[in-house]
């Protein structure tokens, strides 16, 4: 199996699967608990059908939209994921880099292993940063102050993870503190020898942007679970993110908002953005998916702020029905997560190559000359 | 696998398929009929979604709740199970002090393998007495009797197990009377002698409530359908109940209540909380789940007694999900006994623990930091 043989989704789900670990693998594809909320994510897209309109003279449609003030040449973008490192060595380098290229948002987590200044030294398309409230606030003002230095475009908190969810996955492969390196464990890195080579010899292991402030989470040892619970804050409350949006003044939104209510204070703050989310259920497992819960949210806030649908999406055509219930673009993290550990930069690539004729294809099926048709005529629930 | 590997309910079910012989595991395991309620019982949670709010500011949870007048540190507590000692040499001795050390309610059984005495001078803890109501007057009074003498501060009347329910695993594997030793019993007796040394070798196997009486259920060769069926009173009425009520003049509960009306009832004849149960799926299958029933039934009584959601139970979001609508408490037997099993009472312990560990958990990813923050508001149903 081989770049060229992924297709879809679950195809680079596969080579990942070939190429990593298991617990790394694990890691990224796992969610919380019994994992009902990763599964129904995607699942939802399936509880509403498609309306196509036909001889609708399309041509070429037009793909792009706008978010965060920078337009895009398709709805789609790559989610903030942490420690690229880990999937492939190139790890964000080879995510902004291939962004870059296909004219969408590259977003980078604070728990990255490049440093803010890196990556905008290597790519010039549009970027989000992604930033959490630390306890000690002084690392929470010098990401923001880099990031307005370094020329991001947007900047996203993240609202849905003040405490780690309970990912039982990684208890069992031992991707915890300290590392739980049961023989199991061992023999899947034995297996996997051009990963182990090529993390070893690729440059030290950080989390960059933090690095110089704590010395937690520097050492993979750390891991991610520990860092939040250690580093996050969680009485982080409203007036902490009004005072992100002030200090950061520019496009900014709330990652992680279900609730109609949340969103509409997400506007009274200041938001340009919130995005729907429940951290591709990796946190509380049995709450709400994100196209269960958007034409809500859109009925509410969707004149006032711009929506974007982050979770569950393996498809043009989920893509399509987030955008006629009102999403502005869609987001994902571990479809691209797996096309950087099946291929690097080529890898994402691909499948951003592939999502884009996706989209472009299914357009032209719907009937549609540009993203502003799909609206929610173009929708029918099941129930 | 250890006790130290058990993350979840699966996890503590699997370890106790291990240790204990088939048809004691099978008899905790199994269900009614086709087990369609049984798994209706689970499955009912995920038809609702929970709805979190952000930014609250949640470093501190409470989670502590009150029912029949007594504060329980958890939301949840233990169910009145019969036969302990089966499970583990220690039986209600190793639930009981699990129960006190993490102050919750801890439910003993007409059936139970210790004595309500023994209980009572073990832990001044909140405990209940679960009671069937028999042919024997004299039983009845004596259970009463030393269930108030013993300092007991809930008597719950069990109504939903007026007759046996067919429990076909029990009809193969031989947990019947009399004991149908096949060569597979036999074997599966034979495969997991620990079990059996202990069970010889610490204490003699009892029912003390109920030995002065009758000689049926003494005996672990007479099947617990045949002694629902034999020795129980079919002819139990409301009159019965109110009697059985004012005589106790304590708090009272009906442990089975399905129907509104039902609940109405319970609550004109003096009660002050019903158990919405079908008995874990154990009694009439196609009954409805508990989940399903609560919101009709809390509508109806809630403001007037304690609604307890008992069954299904395998996660804190689950008791999330119940206690959004309006339970006062969640309770389960299974939620414990195969953690009995798995380790007596360092595995209760464990699995408490790991509760409350996810209550913690999943309150903070509500934006909730007590019980009474949980409210209908934030649930959607998929429906």
């Amino acid at each position: 199996m081989d770049l060229k043989d992924c297709y879809n989704f679950d195809d680079f789900r596969n080579l990942a699967k070939k190429k990593l670990p298991s617990p790394i693998f694990h890691y990224i594809d796992g969610g919380a608990d019994d994992e009902t909320t990763l599964i129904r994510n995607t699942e939802a897209f399936n509880q509403c059908d498609l309306v196509p309109n036909i001889l609708a003279s399309v041509g070429k449609p037009d793909l792009s939209t706008t978010i965060f003030g920078k337009k895009i040449d398709m709805p789609i973008f790559l989610s903030p994921c942490a420690m690229q490192r880990l999937y492939h060595h190139e790890g964000d380098k080879a995510s902004a880099r291939a962004a870059e290229k296909f004219g969408t948002f590259y977003s980078m987590s604070t728990m990255a292993n490049n440093t803010i200044e890196e990556i905008s030294n290597i790519s010039g398309g549009p970027k989000l940063f992604q930033l959490y409230v630390h306890k000690d606030q002084s690392i929470t003002d010098d990401l923001i102050d880099r990031c307005k230095r370094s020329g991001f475009n947007g900047m996203c908190l993240t609202v849905d993870t003040l405490v780690a969810g309970n990912r039982e996955r990684d208890h069992r492969t031992g991707f915890t503190t300290p590392p739980k390196l049961t023989l199991q464990s061992l023999m899947s890195f034995a297996m996997h020898p051009s990963w182990v080579f090529n993390y070893l010899t690729h440059g030290k292991f950080k989390l960059a942007n933090v690095a110089s402030k704590t010395d937690k989470g520097t050492n993979i040892a750390k891991s991610v679970i520990e860092y939040i619970n250690e580093q996050y804050d969680p009485s982080m409350n409203w007036k902490d993110a009004e005072y992100c949006i002030k200090k950061w003044n520019g496009p900014f939104a709330l990652k992680g908002v279900m609730s109609v209510d949340d969103a509409k204070r997400a506007i009274d703050i200041g938001c340009t953005a919130i995005m729907i989310s429940n951290h591709g259920g990796r946190q509380l497992d049995g709450s709400r998916s994100p196209f269960d819960q958007i034409k809500a949210i859109s009925d509410a806030v969707g004149d006032k702020l711009e929506i974007i649908l982050d979770g569950g999406v393996r498809r043009g055509t989920h893509v399509l029905k987030a955008l006629a219930a009102g999403a502005k673009a869609c987001s994902f993290g571990k479809m691209f997560l797996f096309s950087l550990a099946a291929g690097g930069q080529q890898g994402v690539e691909h499948l951003l190559k592939n999502m884009h004729d996706e989209i472009e294809r299914n357009m032209v099926l719907m009937g549609c000359t540009n993203l502003k048709e799909l609206n929610s005529s173009k929708l029918i629930y099941r129930n | 696998m250890n006790l130290k590997d058990c993350h979840n309910f699966s996890d503590f079910r699997k370890l106790a398929q291990k240790r204990l012989p088939s048809p004691i595991f099978h008899y905790i395991d199994g269900a009614a009929d086709d087990e369609v309620t049984y798994a209706r019982n689970t499955s009912a949670f995920d038809d609702v979604d929970l709805v979190p709010n952000v930014l609250r500011g949640v470093e501190e949870v409470d989670l502590s709740t009150t029912i029949f007048g007594k504060k329980l540190d958890l939301p949840f507590y233990l169910s009145p199970t019969a036969l302990q000692r089966l499970f583990h040499y220690d039986g209600e001795r190793a639930v009981g002090r699990a129960a006190k050390k993490f102050n919750t309610m801890f439910g003993v059984s007409a059936l139970a393998t210790v004595s309500v005495e023994e209980i009572s001078s073990m832990i001044d803890t909140p405990k209940m007495f679960q009671f069937y109501f028999h042919k024997d007057r004299g039983l009845n009074d004596s259970c009463l009797e030393r269930a108030k003498a013993a300092n007991f501060d809930v008597m719950a009347l069990t109504v939903d197990t007026i007759t046996g329910g067919n429990r076909e695993r029990d009809l193969r594997t031989g947990f019947t009377s009399p004991p149908k030793l096949t060569l597979a019993s036999l074997y599966s007796f034979a495969t997991k002698p620990m079990w059996g040394i202990n069970y010889l070798t610490k204490g003699k196997f009892e029912l003390p409530h109920l030995q002065d009486f009758v000689k049926e259920g003494t005996d672990v060769n007479s099947s617990i359908g045949n002694y629902f069926s034999t020795m129980l009173d079919q002819s139990m009425n409301w009159k019965d109940a109110e009697n059985l009520c004012s005589k106790w003049g304590g708090h009272f509960a009906l442990k089975g209540i399905m129907s509104v009306e039902d609940a109405k009832r319970a609550a004109d004849i003096g009660c002050t909380g019903i158990m919405v149960s079908n008995h874990g799926g154990r009694q009439l299958d196609g009954s409805r789940a508990p989940f399903d029933q609560l919101a009709e039934i809390v509508d109806a009584v809630g403001d007037k007694l304690d609604v307890i959601c008992e069954g299904g139970i395998h996660r804190g979001t689950h008791m999330l999900k119940a206690l959004s609508l309006g339970a006062k408490a969640c309770s389960g037997g299974r939620l414990y006994l195969y953690a009995l099993a798995a380790g007596g009472q360092a595995g209760v312990e464990r699995a408490l623990e790991k509760y409350k560990a996810e209550l913690v958990r999943d309150m903070k990813l509500m934006g909730c930091t007590k019980i009474s923050d949980l409210n209908r508001s934030n649930l959607r149903f998929r429906k």
